[in-house]
């Protein structure tokens, strides 16, 4: 054992032994510094670690000594008051210490008050602070790139889609004129990734060299591809991965650059790893630009003959130059779009065999900030404004806890002024004594809100992405925390402003613990703003529950239990022909459909709820060609025969498809009712004919089926047209399977089935229709969730304002009240009037209370389905809630007053 | 009224001789078998206790020269420390009787 080990022992034990209160340092320090140092050098010698040396009298320490300074806390005494005016000799930070023992020794005298202004303060912060983290993370930084908020999606508008693709033409002019800053283009997409052990989907985005300098990325190791390797035309076999890709699949090595990766069935050369320079957990949910594994030149994108120059087919991103607005951008962009028309290079003239639907077309910029939150703002900024009016509500409860006392302390400082404390020495203790109880709830609340985070990720849904495994945000923690300490300090401070002047004798006779009107009247006026904040929340939990309910009973169209669905992209490179798609297609559900418990398989290139899905415009044959603007439009599905029987959708009118229904045969197609009554109203829809830009040539209707809501559950009803899959193979498509037993049992021999047709062919999106369903309702019922823990958490303060009031008013007024029991009032009566102050005040809060409840069920409206914000029952639910909750505090209080003796009463003063 | 087992272990401890600080708590160790393995802290907490109500002093003697290490504080046994170890000590006595006499301890 080293010599230096054994002084640094005895040093650190001094140092342990200097964190307990003086007065046992003076009469046991230095024996306990020798047995501390005595008990590390014995475990010093039998070779313990220094950490485990010195850990165990850490511990030891902490356990024991805050003991010691509890225990040093004197008992009140006159001569140690903190108002004491005698600083002779004193520090300040004496007179400080002596002003927070005695708070202290206040709180433990009246240990209850200390716990629930505590445990209030505590709630509010730690909710407020929780929520504002997950907030701040989603809405507020949702993108972790340099200049976030100039960046702009470029989208190709025309009126059937607001937000379409941009060509490569319209990019590439966009980024010479100088409009924008910088201007990248791209396109995500999974990749098969072969090669390897087994078959992978990896996320892929095709991009622009420039898609990197617009987000501002660098290259962690090698390089990025350059605009000129990514423009159309030049096939340069190259890809860079990104820092999460290349630990996972190379380990960190750096012999990764260099490497080949076989994607989509091209071997292409990893020639760099981006950078790290954002925390991954902070991108949002949809993982907007970033969310991929691998990027690939944008020459790449898979389309039939490569990436067209005129064809939108790809996404535009832009960083607007510093100064310029959105509005402008958009301007600036049509005297592009007009000058590509004028030129003949729009998509409009160039590509209108392929691309219709392209008039009206017009260029236009959104922040990108705008689209990433959008969606999820309102649940966002609607839980925002809960916790807010969790912590008013922690607030008012405070205040009424602190101005209930200041009538009790009123008498005390009178006293103490009257010993000669000084005014400062007054306002400083109130001061202090305010600050402890919000430092003290502070602390509360940093537990509370880890332990909300950590709830949160507990109770998510994994659909929803909230990233709940945020950090405390600080800045949230200090503001909250501020809003404490002024409502504590102002409310603490109202004794010494009642005695700017204390009327010694007044205060001090004996019979003056009435209160007067005006002190009444304010929490009063208190306790109504506060029944009528938590009406609100409680109103608008109902609403959101019911919305729930009515999701829940909306038919789907289709029997979404005991189905299988996985979902595939073929490789363009391996199955350039229809033909060999289809081959595919084939194979795979015959081998799927001979799977034991598979009662029918299908293709279906969108699964619903799934996501995906398109929509196209169409013509009726026979009829004038409508403007293509103006198009009527319907959502576009393929599907193969048996699609209808596995997803039990009614077949209502003629047949479904069948295996003959070929690249050989006649278009067909399947329509759904909404279909027949928007094309041909009155008219029997089957053996008539219509044109889609998808589907070269005349379609015949074979059928008619029943409507099916294919993204949500509340949306309305549109015309769906089917077309046979098998007449139109594209790469990408989705099994679905309906099976006897359990649905996921068949996972293992339905990957052997695709296995044995194509062994490098990945699946993915493996799951059960029904869990897809429920995932798209999972963020509505955490938000339902939330929010009702949010009103109880509001009615339970609420509560216990009512009751602390009630109580402290009925103590207020016991002299009172034994004068009336004492004239021949009944116990019945007492109670009665009690009570009905508190209906009063009730009444009152409701009648407020239902105004914010339409104030706060309006933010909600985005998210209702089914209710409105001014729903009656929701409304009266929450005012019986809030009536039984506040009759309930008051009854308590009352039964007590009703039972006080007038001998006992009377007495008192 | 029942002591604290910490410092009825302790007296215990000093009721054979002085001991300082860490010889005490070798020394509950040792008439525990090791089950009580008590801290510094806590030993001082109670020491300090024992100090106040008079029941252990700090001792003015010294052991022999050569065990003697100048810096160590020893305490001993009061009058009063002795009879609180002894009150408790009958008192367990006690209890050990009615555990008998209800066939709880299988030793005599």
């Amino acid at each position: 054992m080293s010599t230096r080990g054994a002084k640094a022992d005895r040093r650190f034990a001094w140092w342990l032994v200097w964190l307990y209160p003086p007065a046992f340092r003076r009469d046991v320090g230095l024996g306990l510094v020798d047995a501390l140092d005595d008990r590390m050098r014995a475990r010093r010698a039998n070779g313990v670690s220094a950490f485990g040396v010195r850990l165990p009298a850490v511990a030891d320490t902490l356990r024991n000594a805050p003991i010691e300074w509890l225990a040093a806390i004197p008992e009140f005494s006159p001569v140690e008051s903190g108002f004491s005016r005698t600083r002779g000799g004193r520090t300040v930070i004496d007179t400080l210490m002596q002003d927070v023992r005695y708070a202290l020794r206040l709180w433990r005298r009246r240990p209850m008050f200390a716990f629930v202004a505590i445990l209030t303060l505590a709630l509010g912060i730690g909710a407020n602070t929780a929520m504002f983290s997950i907030v701040n993370t989603v809405l507020l930084r949702p993108l972790p790139y340099p200049h976030a908020e100039r960046l702009v999606n470029v989208w190709g508008r025309t009126p059937a889609f607001p937000r379409g693709l941009l060509s490569y033409l319209e990019y590439d002019e966009i980024r010479k004129s100088g409009v924008v800053e910088v201007m990248g283009l791209f396109f995500p997409q999974s990749v098969n990734l072969t090669g390897v052990d087994e078959p992978q989907r990896l996320i892929g985005t095709f991009a622009s060299g420039s898609f990197f300098d617009v987000l501002g990325l660098k290259p962690e190791r090698g390089r990025f591809f350059t605009d000129e390797e990514s423009a159309p035309g030049t096939v340069k076999p190259l890809v860079v991965i990104t820092h999460q890709t290349w630990q996972r699949r190379f380990n960190g090595d750096p012999a990764a650059i260099g490497a080949t990766m076989t994607l989509n069935g091209v071997p292409l050369t990893v020639i760099g790893v981006i950078a790290p320079t954002f925390d991954p957990d902070s991108v949002p949910t949809d993982s907007y630009f970033l969310g991929a594994d691998v990027f690939i030149p944008a020459a790449q994108f898979p389309a039939p003959r490569g990436l067209p120059a005129a064809g939108p087919v790809m996404l535009g991103v832009a960083r607007l130059k510093a100064g310029t607005t959105v509005a402008r951008a958009t301007s600036d962009l049509d005297v592009i779009r007009r000058r590509l028309e004028a030129a003949g290079a729009a998509p409009t003239a160039t590509a209108s065999a392929s691309f219709v639907g392209q008039a009206g077309r017009t260029l236009e910029a959104e922040p990108v900030l705008e689209a990433a939150i959008g969606t999820s703002r309102p649940a966002l900024l609607l839980l925002l404004a809960s916790v807010g009016v969790v912590l008013l509500i922690a607030c008012v409860n405070v205040s009424q806890l602190l101005l209930a006392r200041a009538v009790d302390r009123e008498k005390e400082i009178a006293l103490r002024a009257a010993l000669g404390a000084s005014r400062g020495a007054v306002v400083r203790q109130l001061i202090l004594e305010a600050g402890l109880l919000a430092i003290a709830g502070s602390a509360a609340g940093i537990v509370l809100g880890r332990w909300a985070l950590m709830g949160l990720e507990w109770l998510k849904p994994a659909s929803v992405s909230i990233p709940a495994n945020r950090p405390l945000d600080v800045r949230m923690l200090l503001f909250t925390g501020g809003v404490a300490l002024l409502t504590a300090t102002i409310c603490g401070l109202a004794p010494a402003l009642r005695t700017a002047r204390p009327d010694l004798g007044r205060v001090l006779r004996a019979g003056t613990r009435r209160e007067t009107g005006t002190g009444r009247r304010t929490r009063d006026a208190l306790m109504v703003v506060e029944m009528a904040l938590s009406m609100a929340l409680v109103a608008v939990s109902v609403l959101l529950i019911q919305s729930l309910m009515a999701v829940q009973r909306v038919p789907l169209g289709f029997d979404s239990s005991s189905v299988f669905t996985l979902q595939f992209r073929l490789p363009q490179s391996k199955y350039p022909k229809p033909e060999d798609i289809a081959h595919f297609f084939k194979s795979a559900i015959d081998n799927v459909r001979a799977i034991p418990g598979v009662e029918s398989a299908a293709l279906v290139r969108a699964v619903p709820f799934s996501g995906n899905g398109g929509t196209v415009g169409y013509a009726v044959e026979g009829r004038p060609a409508p403007d293509p603007a103006a198009a009527p439009q319907a959502r576009f599905h393929l599907v193969t025969p048996d699609y209808f029987k596995t997803l039990k959708i009614p077949l209502l009118k003629g047949r479904d498809f069948t295996d003959r229904d070929d690249l050989q045969t006649p278009l067909v197609s399947v329509i759904n009712e909404s279909f027949a009554r928007q094309a041909w109203p009155g008219e029997d829809p089957i053996g008539k004919r219509f044109t889609t830009p998808q589907t070269h040539g005349p379609v015949t209707v074979i059928g008619v089926v029943g409507d099916t809501k294919h993204y949500t559950a509340t949306e309305p009803a549109v015309a769906q047209l089917y077309a046979a899959h098998y007449q139109v193979p594209l790469i990408f498509s989705s099994l679905v399977a309906r099976t006897r037993g359990p649905e996921m049992a068949i996972t293992a021999q339905v990957r052997k089935a695709i296995g044995a047709v194509d062994k490098d062919q990945p699946v993915w999106a493996v799951r059960s229709l029904e869990s897809q369903v429920e995932a798209t309702q999972g963020s509505t019922r955490f938000l339902a969730a939330l929010l009702g823990i949010f009103a109880a958490v509001a009615l339970l303060l609420a509560g216990v304002g009512i009751y602390g009031v009630t109580s402290y008013g009925v103590a207020q007024q016991t002299h009172e009240i034994g004068i009336r029991l004492a004239l021949g009032a009944s116990g019945d009566r007492v109670l009665r009037d009690v009570v009905g102050r508190g209906a009063r005040l009730t009444v009152i809060a409701v009648v407020i209370g239902l105004v914010g409840a339409v104030a706060m069920g309006r933010l909600a409206s985005a998210l209702l389905f089914g209710v409105t914000p001014i729903d009656p029952t929701a409304l009266a639910g929450a005012a019986v809630v809030l009536g039984a909750v506040s009759l309930a505090a008051c009854y308590i209080p009352a039964r007590r007053a009703s039972r006080v003796d007038p001998v006992v009463a009377l007495g008192q003063e | 009224m029942a002591l604290r087992p910490v410092e009825f272990h302790i007296l215990l401890a000093l009721a054979a001789e002085e001991r300082h600080g860490y010889a005490l708590l070798q020394e509950v160790a040792s008439l525990t078998d090791g089950e009580l393995q008590l801290e510094p802290g806590t030993l001082y907490r109670a020491l300090h206790r024992m100090l106040k109500d008079g029941w252990v002093a700090e001792s003015a003697r010294r052991p022999a020269a050569d065990q003697d290490d100048e810096r160590r504080r020893y305490y001993r046994l009061t009058p009063a420390g002795r009879r609180v170890a002894s009150a408790e000590a009958e008192r367990l006595w006690r209890l050990v009787s009615i555990a008998r006499a209800h066939r709880l301890l299988s030793r005599a």
